[in-house]
Order: C-alpha cells, then structure tokens, then sequence
C-alpha cells in the first residue's frame, strides 16, 4: 500500500471522526421553546440571588411564550470564562460583564442603541453610558451601580479614641490604635490592598490611568499613593491570610478586623452582624492635595454579536434591565444592597434612605471613579504587578510605574491596531 | 500524577522484527489509526496551529491572520514579568528538584530497611499521590497554613508565645514559599519514594557482601560507595521527571497564591510561567503572546531535558 | 546470626523518624476529617478542637443539597471522564505500542518517530494553542472536549510498546501456526497476556484524569461541565465561604480515589515503577 493513499485515508477517517464527535453536541433547547437563549451571570455571594434570576427568566418566558431563557450562574473566575466561551459559537446569549474595546473590535458585542430612546438615555447616568460605549455607539446596559467603602466599627473607634480617619496618616493612625492580640485594624484583602486599592489609592491622590486613549498613571502622586498603602501594610495591623477576600464581609462581621473596605453589597449581611453599629467612609484622601475616592462599578448587561437569536436578545435585555424596574428594584435591594442604575428607579427605592446606604450612595456620585473600556485586562495586570512590588515588597516605586506605563503604552497602541 | 517521560530514557533503535505476513500494511495501520489520528489533532496540529497564532496579533481571536512577524515572540521575550516567571520556575525548581530527590531517596531507604511493617509505611509514605494538587492547596490554604489563629500551624506556633503568621500573604520573609513547596513535596514525594524502593531492589546483593567482605562499614560507606552509584540512573530518571513537572507548575500556584482576579498582589508574588501563559492567553484574550510564551518555554524544556542527558551520557544505560 | 528482636531493637531509630514521618504524611487526611465533621463556629474557634465532639454528618447533606455549588454534578462528570479516558487510552495506546512493536509495515519508523517527537512537548505547554484548535472543533465547554485529548497519549504508548517487545516471539509464532492474524493475536494472545500492565498503567491514567485541573479549567466554562477539580477551586473564589462544606467536598473528592488506591496498590505500584523508569 502506498504511504500517500493512506494519509489521504487518515484525513477522512480524521474528518469523518471529528464529524461524529460535533454531530453529538447540539445545542439544548427547551422543549416547546422556539427560541432558548443562554444567559450567564457571575456568581452573586448574596442569598436568594440565583433564584431571582431564575424567576425573572420564568416570568419573561410567561409573557413571551416560544422564548425560553436558560439562565448559568458562573461561581470563580467568571470574566475569563466568559472571555473565552466568546470566541466559541456556543457562547451565551445574554451576559454580563464590563464593556472592553477589544470585545468590540473583535465583533463579541452587539451595539444596543436601538434600546435607548432620548427619554431612557436621559434616564441614565452619563458615566454609566460613557463606560459602555465605544466609537460612540453602546455596548451595554447598566444593571446598577455599585460601590465600596471603608466600613467601621463605631464603638471599637470610640473605645480606642479614634475619629473616623479622613486622610490617609488618620487612617495608618487609627489602624495602629485598633490594632489588638486577637482583632487586627483593618482589613482590605488577603494581598494587603493590591487587588482592592489598586486603583482607589492613585485615585485618592488625583491622579488616574487612562485618559483620553493616553496613559496617565506615571508620575509621583500614583508612586506616593501607593507608597502609603505600603506604610499601611508595613503598620502590621492589616489582617492577612483570611479565608475570604475583601468583597465578602465576613472579616468585619466575624471580628476578626474593626475596619474593612468592602461593598455596598455587603451591607445587608454587615447590618445583620452589626445593626448599628457601622459607619461608612470613602476611602480616605492621599494628604490635603488628595480627595476621597471610591469607585463607580457595577455590571452591564450585554448580547453576544454571535448569537443566531440577537435580536430576541435585545427584546429581553430591553424587558429585564430597562422595562421592568419593579425587578431591576427587586434585583438591587431584596438581596444584596446595589443602587440602581437608573436615578427614576433609585428615587422610588426606600432602602437607599438608610444612612449607611445612603452616605455609601452620595460618596459614591461625589467620589466616584470608573475605568475606560480603553483599559483591559493586560494593562491591569502589569499595574498590579508594578503595584505588588511598590505597595507589598517596597521596590522603588518610579521604575516600577514608568515600567508598567511603557507596558500599557504598547498593549494600548496595539488595541488600535 | 501526570507522568512524563525525560527525553534522555527513550530508545529509538528499531526493534528486532519478525518476517512481514500479508496484511501487515493494512494491520498496522488500522492499529496506529486511533491514536495517530488524536496525536495529530490534539498535538501536531495545535503545535501548528499554535506557531501561526504565535505570529499573528490575535486579541479576542483564536484565528490567526493578522501576521506581525516574530513582535510577539520579542514582546515576550521584553517583558519584565513574563522574564520574571521564568526566573520563578528556576528558583522553584532550585528547591524542590534536589529537596525531592532527597527526600524520596531517604524515605526509600528508611522504608526498604524497615524489617517490620514494610508495606504499612510505604503506603502512608505513597498515598498523598493519589490527592490532587488543588485539593492539597485548599487543606495548605484553608486549614494547615491559614493566616488566622484557627490555621494549624499557627496553633502550633502559639504557645511558643508567635502571633498568627499570614503564611500565604506575608512577603518578609516570604513564608509562602514554605507553603508551596511543601505542598508539592507531600504530593510527590512518595511517588518517587515508590521508584526508588525498585531501583534499591535491583542493587545485587553480592555487592554489599563483597563490600563487607573489603571491610566496608555498612550504614554511611557502602551507602557512598555501592547504593548511590548503584541508582545513578534512577536517580536521574527521578531528577528529570520532576524537574519536568516543575516547569509545569500550574495548580497549587494558583489555587494558593490566587488566580482569576482574587489576591491579586499576593498572585504576582511568584507566578510560573504556566499560570501567566493562563492569563495572558485566556484571561487577557492575547493568543498571539500567549501562543508564543507556550513556545519559548516548550523550546526551554526540550533543552533542559536533552541536555543533561547528551553533556553527561546519563540515562543511556537505563534498563 | 541476629534474632529477630535485635534486629527490631536495633532498628528502633528507625521506627521513631519513620512513625514521625507517618504522622506528618496523615496530619493533612486528619484535617480534611476533622474539617468536615465539624461546624464553621467550631473550626474557627480559637482551641483547637482535636476531634468533632459530635461528628456533624448534615455538611454531607448541605454539600449536596446547596445548588451554589455544583458538587453533584462536577463528580458525575469526572467520573465519566475518568473512566472514558481510562478505557480508551489504554485501548488506543496498546494497540499502537502492539503494532508499533510487532508488525512490520513500511511507516513504523515514520509513526514511531512521531510518537517520539510528540512525547517531547510537555503537555501542559501546550494548552494555549489546543484551546485554541478545540475551540474551532467546538469542544469548549463540552464533556468531549475535556476529554478527548487525554485519550491519545505519546508516553502510554511507548510504554506500551516497550512491554510488547519483550513477548516471546515463539508464542506469536504458535499463534500464526493456529491461524491467527495480527488481530488475533493481539487479542487472544497479547490482550490476555498484557492485564497488569494494563491494570497498572490504567490505574495511574484514571486518577491522573480524576486529578487533572489546568485543561479542564480551560475547557469548561459552565458549570455542567466541570470537574470536582475544577468546582473545588471556585469554592476558593466564592463570594462566601462554608469552611465544613468545603472541606466535606473535599473528603467526597478524595475518598474515591483513596479506595482505588488503597484496593489496588500493586499495580500502581507497578505502574509507578514501570513508568519511572524501571521495566
């Protein structure tokens, strides 16, 4: 037999094979549905999260018959799985995540512009808007807006004859009197502040990263913001080594720390704990130059440019996340405390009237900063690896950032590719 | 416990082959079929496939097209932190290769000698390999080297008067270290304790005996003189396949330092070129530098695994 | 001559740093016990509690009955897959050590010269660009992606064929003399002839699949289809955190494969030493 034959025939038989294999996973479908679309969500910590989610699903299919939803709740790394189920013909429908340009230049994302009519674009936040276009078209709508804060044990500062700290030195003296054998000062993650501060302590010092497509962050106020945070760490009173990181409260509510930068969203749980006995601050400023700083977060929801059904996509999207505002209140309020994205749906929210929420909720219009979706993930990773360096091992902060910023130059000029 | 093979152990001379009947054309290929055909797709075409991305800027694609010539190789090959997991891995390696060998070298002879209860040992010593590495790193995390006063080994250090450590987010001295290379060492130790224990029952007893005969003093001497030689080449074997398994490094690293987002400072304390090959291909959606990371670290191991093996002739004479 | 307590006294050192070993080798089972009988009030406490004063067997039932976390599910799949690629790869892999060991036909030297080149990529390396192919295929988060790779191994089959190598010619030779064809004498003579070898390669194939964590964390995006690895990480990047739960998961994912290692000792044994380097 001749070697050339048989390679032909391997192709085949490898083709044939492959075929076999595909032909096994179609896509599952509801039976009766005329329509399914998938749609992911990240994993809410909060009780009763994953059942609202499914119900909304339910109500929308009761109304729309012939259009299932089939909703998956994604615990872990969710923005890497979704990056990745993108590029696969079997990615979701319908998700949420944080606009990036690449997701647009790739042609993950659908534009959404037909959703939003003058009235409803007046009904939203501009910076909401502003993160989720590109090219001035929009990627997404904005599911709410959340936000952080320093929480603080109002008896324990009392007791230690503290004020809640305000500038940064307050805030290195106030964890330092915190401080006990068996309840550290202050927690703001396992890795000392990195993931957590990386952008609340440049920000503080008013400074920022990227602004208008140019990177911005090298320079002495980002160094020195992140040299204080090495100065909090070096104090020995930021709890370390907990099972949970910063977005999860149980540090605070356990005990085990007096202060702890954490959610809005955690508030509920934090209340339960401590009734009272809380109060809220942005995180503080750098020194007098500095303003409090907080972050405008939140998800957005989006359709994958991908999906056979993008239009049934949008119509949903449209019903959940801008329609129903008895859900999107439903959503942001009986779980989890997130504000609502819309200032028409938060007006008729009474929760948001507490004082922490509603102290957390003007800090964070007043102070609050978000990110371009000019910044992605590469740019983020080497100023997290700039900031472990300065803020963790107090390497010499100027090399470091010219460092990152020469890195973040290039993944930029290559985005634009 | 993924086995690999040290390129040095195999032999490509051509076996002695019966007379061909009729049919063995057809025969053999209808027995290598399967597994050619998976090799090909699941191997030689990625490799393929991989080197066009390696070429390609291919952010948020898996679709190579967009052909920059060999900028990604050199845009890995410039960054700082890329260059850093490669120092990683060195280092790592540093500790764990040699600290394996002699760990699994010492236990093999500890347990080979054990007159009573031979077997009772050597299956606690080999039974950590059937754990895997990610639930090795939550006990590590959570419960021997948790950060709180509830983390086993800070108990143990309490009434010592010691404040609980955070084993895994403290830099000076970097206790985290002491967490992961002890993780892999209870993982793997046995593994190769097991090898050993099979190189020591090959060692032909008249050697000990002429030693003793020549006056050699059993216990260090013959140990020095008759065993350490007499298991060159499993030891060899022993320090290919881990220092192999350590370039892979991937599970424990990420599971306790942090992957995906969560401790991220404490993830870029020590980070193997495996887990920033993970995020930069499919966390940051870069496949053209992260297929070209996956080929100068493929390039890196093939030379680390021929060379020693073609410097030194080692593993040659391995039955 | 020694009498067999000398020889126990004697060696008595010996007995004190191996038991001192022993207890370090087990302390990381005993915490997983411990850990998953107890309450979270009870493992955070500040003495430590040596052992449940109650065991709580409920963290069993709360771990299954939790639908946050996905346990049922990821041991289902890794069941499957372990068992699959079990089978398969030692089939596939046998079959090509046999041919490659024992039949003459023009392209051995080319098939076993790929068999080598491939045997020289680390695995794990290569994950980038087998996404990326897998991806195209349409594997990601699929049960068949997670799998199908692992059926083809390079190292299996060369070991394989070294085993079949050393059959005795004669009994092949017998075989033909009855009729029967390369086929039949791969499977009524070497099959029946090669069980521990298979047992014990299969045995090291099923808990390294049962084990495996980087490849199927990046084929499976979904929860329905990942593996206990994979769910027992992201109880590590969970909002919230049930220390007893987690650690009940734990003893779920381990005990099987501690059953199946301590039942089948020998071969892994064998299995460990035949691939170590050692025929």
């Amino acid at each position: 037999m001749n070697l050339s034959i048989s390679r032909r025939q391997f192709l085949k038989t490898a083709t044939f094979a492959a075929g076999a294999l595909l032909a096994g996973c179609g896509p599952k479908g509801a039976p009766g549905a005329r329509v399914t679309l998938t749609q992911w969500y990240h994993q809410y910590g909060e009780t009763g999260t994953q059942d609202a989610v499914l119900r909304y699903a339910r109500e929308y299919t009761k109304q729309h018959p012939g259009i299932a939803v089939r909703v998956i709740w994604i615990p872990g790394d969710y923005s890497t799985k979704l990056g990745t189920a993108l590029l696969t013909r079997n990615g979701p429908d319908v998700f949420e995540s944080t606009l990036s340009e690449p997701m647009v230049t790739a042609g993950e994302v659908a534009p959404l512009d037909d959703l939003f009519t003058p009235e409803i674009r007046a009904d939203f936040n501009p910076k909401d808007l502003e993160i989720n276009s590109v090219g001035g078209r929009i990627y997404g709508v904005k599911m709410f807006d959340d936000t952080a804060a320093l929480y603080y044990r109002k008896s324990l500062l009392e007791k230690a004859g503290v004020d809640p700290p305000r500038t940064m030195d307050a805030l290195i003296a106030a964890v330092k009197k915190l401080n006990t054998d068996d309840r550290k000062g202050l927690f703001v993650g396992n890795d000392g502040g990195v993931g957590s501060l990386i952008n609340i302590a440049p920000w503080s010092a008013g400074s920022d990263f990227l602004v208008d497509g140019h990177i911005v962050f090298d320079n002495p106020r980002t160094a020195a913001a992140y040299e204080k945070v090495l100065e909090l760490n070096a104090t020995g009173a930021l709890l370390l080594g907990a099972p949970t990181d910063w977005y999860d409260p149980s540090a605070l509510t356990q005990g085990l720390a007096a202060m702890q930068w954490t959610g809005l969203w955690a508030y509920p749980a934090i209340r339960k704990a401590l009734g009272d006995d809380v109060g809220v601050l942005p995180w503080p400023a750098l020194d007098a130059q500095g303003t409090p700083a907080t972050f405008l977060g939140g998800w957005s929801s989006m359709v994958n440019a991908q999906s056979p059904n993008v239009d049934e996509a949008k119509k949903y999207v449209k019903w959940l996340w801008i329609e129903r505002a008895d859900l999107q209140k439903d959503w942001c309020l009986s779980y989890g405390f997130h504000v609502p994205a819309r200032p028409s749906v938060a007006r008729t929210a009474d929760a948001l009237r507490a004082t922490v929420p509603q102290t957390a909720a003007h800090n964070m219009t007043v102070y609050g900063h978000a990110l371009p979706p000019s910044w992605n993930s590469a740019m983020n990773t080497a100023l997290t690896d700039a900031a472990t360096h300065i803020l963790k091992e107090g390497r010499p902060a100027a090399g470091e950032l010219a460092n990152a910023a020469r890195k973040c130059e290039i993944v930029l000029r290559r985005m634009q590719e | 416990m993924a086995v690999t093979a040290p390129l040095s152990k195999i032999k490509t001379a051509a076996p002695a082959r019966p007379r061909p009947k009729p049919g063995a054309n057809l025969a053999f290929w209808a027995f290598v079929a399967p597994s050619l055909i998976g090799l090909i797709v699941f191997t030689l075409v990625p490799i393929g496939w991989g080197f066009l991305l390696s070429l390609s800027h291919a952010q948020n694609t898996i679709h190579p097209g967009h052909y920059v010539g060999l900028r990604n190789y050199t845009d890995m090959l410039t960054d700082e932190a890329f260059l850093r997991s490669l120092v990683t891995m060195v280092l790592y390696s540093l500790f764990i290769v040699p600290l394996t060998w002699g760990m699994s070298l010492g236990l093999a002879l500890l347990v080979d000698k054990a007159g009573w209860g031979k077997s009772f040992w050597r299956t606690v010593f080999f039974i950590p390999s059937a754990v895997s590495y990610v639930v090795a790193s939550l006990i590590w995390r959570i419960s021997l080297f948790n950060g709180l006063s509830f983390g086993f080994a800070n108990h143990l250090l309490a009434p010592f008067g010691i404040h609980p450590i955070a084993w895994v987010g403290t830099v000076d001295p970097p206790w985290y270290w002491l967490v992961l290379v002890t993780v892999r060492l209870w993982l793997q130790v046995g593994f190769y304790m097991i090898i050993f224990i099979a190189g020591l029952q090959e060692i032909p007893k008249s050697l000990y005996e002429a030693a003793a005969v020549d006056g050699a003093a059993p216990g260090w001497q013959t140990l020095r003189y008759i065993t350490l030689p007499q298991l060159r080449n499993t030891s060899f074997s022993v320090l290919m396949l881990n220092l192999i398994a350590a370039f892979q490094a991937f599970d424990e690293f990420y599971n306790i330092l942090g992957g995906g987002g969560q401790s991220a400072g404490n993830a870029s304390l020590a980070r193997p070129p495996l887990v920033y090959l993970y995020s930069t291909a499919l966390g940051d959606q870069d496949f053209g530098r992260g297929a070209a990371g996956a080929f100068i670290l493929t390039a890196l191991i093939c030379a680390v695994t021929l060379i020693p093996g073609k410097l030194f002739g080692l593993g040659r004479a391995d039955k | 001559m020694k009498t067999r307590s000398q020889n126990f006294w004697s060696n008595a050192p010996r007995y004190v740093v191996l038991t001192a070993l022993a207890v370090l080798f087990v302390l990381p089972f005993y915490l997983i016990v411990r850990n998953a009988l107890m309450t979270d009030a009870q493992i955070t406490a500040p003495g430590w509690i040596w052992l449940p004063p109650s065991p709580h067997w409920e963290n069993f039932r709360a771990l299954f009955d939790d639908h946050d976390n996905q346990m049922r599910t990821g041991l289902i799949n890794s069941a499957v897959i372990a068992v699959v690629t079990l089978v398969f790869q030692t089939l596939f892999s046998s079959m090509a050590g046999y041919a490659l060991a024992r039949i003459p036909a023009r392209g051995s030297g080319f098939v076993f010269g790929l068999v080598l080149a491939t045997l020289m990529i680390p695995g794990a390396v290569t994950f980038v660009p087998a996404f990326a192919v897998m991806a195209y295929l349409g594997g990601v988060n699929t049960q068949w992606g997670v799998i199908a790779p692992g059926l083809f191994s390079a190292f299996s089959i060369f070991l394989f064929r070294q085993f079949y190598l050393r059959f005795p010619a004669e009994i092949e030779e017998a075989g033909r003399l009855d009729g029967l064809g390369y086929f039949g004498v791969y499977w009524h003579l070497l099959l029946p002839n090669s069980t521990s070898i298979m047992t014990a390669l299969g045995v090291l194939t099923f808990i390294g699949s049962w084990n495996s964590f980087l490849w199927p964390l990046v084929i499976g995006q979904d929860p329905s289809s990942w593996t206990v690895q994979v769910v027992l990480s992201t109880f590590l990047t969970a909002q919230t955190m049930h220390l007893a739960q987690l650690f009940a998961a734990v003893a779920v994912a381990v005990l099987p494969l501690i059953v199946v290692f301590l039942v089948m000792q020998r071969s892994i044994v064998e299995g460990a030493t035949f691939s170590g380097g050692k025929e």
